[in-house]
């Protein structure tokens, strides 16, 4: 091994380096950017037995209903989650959703229980979530089937 | 002298600029930059895109290491300067 090839070796890693801090830059300037997504049901959704998953890419939402409290799970960590719950009228009632313990974990108390307590009960929410500046939007019926 | 030395400094330089372009090229170009039209193509079972901001940039940067080590040699024998 010549001293150029030495050197070459001494010099790649501060390169690697900064191409990481680059790369790093980069990608946080983007996230940055304000981009609105959309959220997709995987198939039937009916929350109340907790068989309703929001697609999105890799990033995944499970939304479900258990005593008086909805719950959302995500995939990812989130700054900020609201359900909306849509009535015949299109007229939304907004419910901030809190983190539970972590990111991953958002919930609420809603009266979703008793509006979808029997079977072919169906009703219509939105949902709002934020991640580093980009929001995730999802408009979707929950039906109970069981 | 004083002109080799000056000739084999820019040949040294141009090395350099060719060594960092593709480093470039090769690190934001195809990891960052154009990650998304490359991830269509699929290598090895991975998306290309990714494979080359994990894995294509490093191995690019190892083969650059040893054709700027081969060039040197080379500049140092056609002037002499391998001391």
């Amino acid at each position: 091994m010549n001293k150029h090839t030495k050197m070459a070796f001494v010099v790649a890693p501060f390169l690697a380096i900064f191409g990481f801090i680059g790369a790093d830059l980069y990608e946080e300037n983007k996230a940055d950017d304000n981009k609105i997504v959309q959220l997709v049901p995987e198939g039937h959704c009916d929350i109340t037995n907790k068989s309703c998953v929001l697609l999105s890419g890799e990033f995944k939402i499970n939304v479900s209903d258990e005593a008086g409290v909805t719950e959302v799970n995500s995939t990812f960590p989130l700054d900020s989650a609201t359900l909306f719950l849509v009535d015949k009228s299109d007229k939304m009632t907004p419910y901030p959703l809190g983190m539970k313990k972590s990111p991953y974990y958002w919930r609420s108390n809603t009266p979703l229980g008793g509006l979808l307590a029997n079977q072919v009960d169906s009703y219509k929410l939105r949902l709002i979530i934020k991640i580093k500046g980009g929001q995730y939007i999802g408009e979707f019926y929950t039906q109970t089937v069981q | 002298m004083e002109e080799n030395k000056e000739a084999y400094w820019q040949e040294n330089l141009r090395l350099i600029f060719i060594c960092l372009a593709i480093w470039f090229v090769v690190s934001f170009g195809l990891g960052l930059l154009l990650v998304e039209p490359l991830n269509e193509f699929r290598l090895g079972g991975y998306k290309l895109g990714f494979w080359f901001a994990q894995q294509g940039s490093i191995y690019s940067f190892l083969g650059l290491i040893f054709w700027y080590g081969t060039k040197m040699n080379k500049l140092d024998k056609k002037y002499h300067a391998e001391s």
